[in-house]
């Protein structure tokens, strides 16, 4: 027994110009996902070589309280040939003794002079 | 040592900002088109739902260096209780805080189920003030802030981001013009 089922009018073809569609980058998900990783991972490398070339930024806004002290300790024995005593310029009172034999510090030591 | 410690947390500081943009920009960008040069809004999507595999990673490298450097005297509830560092109180402070705020959005984003959508939501908007905090905190703490490029760079992004955070908020505020 054949169906009875009405007759659908035919697909009108579209004879004007194309509705502009808006159309999305061909980027995949997995290339989002690594370019984000290679970004971030070139943003560490790139700040850790500038970080590197520039370990003492005299400008830099923040200032950990140590720095202040070592710089008016370095002041004090500079003047002093002789056992130094310097007060940290903290809130806590904290008493540094220095002596003028050995002094440790974080810079390279200098091992090439030019001449003149 | 130490000086190593810092380089790492200063490379770190700006990799974890630079993967807070991605992820910042990559929740924006659906309803924006921030991105839709790029691809769709599917893929769009999946960066923004993957990019905690790069912020937590990058957070936690600029966490872990700062308590290993002597130098910076940062201790563990310095890591979480905002302002209580011995200098750079509020710049310290902001970045604590906005570890607090990305805390809390990735595990209410993880307990997503239990929320109700709208709940959820009202979370997750939460990440905007987290961005704005970071920001604040590179900006007053920043040691690498000082390069023009660099700060050149992480302003640009931040602008990009404030942008489309406004276009998508007059979005939400005004649907119909969407539709028209």
């Amino acid at each position: 027994m054949k169906a009875n089922s009405p007759t659908l009018p035919p697909i009108p073809v579209r004879t004007g110009p194309a509705r502009a569609s808006k159309r999305s980058g061909p980027v995949p998900a997995w290339g989002l996902k690594l370019g984000g990783l290679l970004t971030t991972f070139g943003v560490f490398l790139g700040s850790f070589g500038y970080a590197n070339a520039n370990l003492y930024v005299t400008n830099a806004p923040l200032q950990p309280a140590t720095v202040a002290a070592v710089t008016t300790t370095d002041a004090t024995a500079a003047t002093s040939a002789t056992t130094a005593t310097a007060v940290s310029s903290t809130a806590s009172t904290t008493t540094t003794t220095l002596t003028s034999a050995v002094r440790t510090t974080t810079q390279p030591a200098v091992t090439v002079t030019k001449k003149s | 040592m130490d000086l190593f410690f810092w380089e790492i947390a200063r490379a770190s500081g700006l990799a974890a900002y630079a993967a807070l943009c991605i992820s910042v920009l990559s929740g924006l960008a659906p309803r924006t088109q921030a991105l839709s040069f790029l691809a769709n809004n599917r893929a769009v999507r999946a960066l923004h739902d993957w990019t905690p595999w790069i912020v937590i990673p990058a957070a936690l490298v600029h966490i872990v260096a700062l308590l290993l450097d002597a130098t910076a005297r940062i201790g563990i509830l310095d890591v979480f209780v905002p302002f209580l560092t011995s200098y750079g109180q509020l710049a310290i402070g902001l970045g604590t805080i906005s570890v607090d705020l990305l805390i809390i959005v990735l595990v209410t984003t993880w307990l997503r189920r239990r929320f109700s959508n709208n709940a959820w939501q009202w979370w997750h908007r939460v990440s905007y003030l987290g961005f704005g905090t970071m920001f604040l905190h590179a900006m007053l703490s920043g040691t690498d802030l000082t390069s023009p490029v660099i700060s050149v760079l992480s302003w640009a992004s931040a602008i990009g981001i404030a942008y489309y955070a406004l276009e998508r908020l007059g979005k939400a505020l005004n649907p119909s013009r969407v539709r028209a």
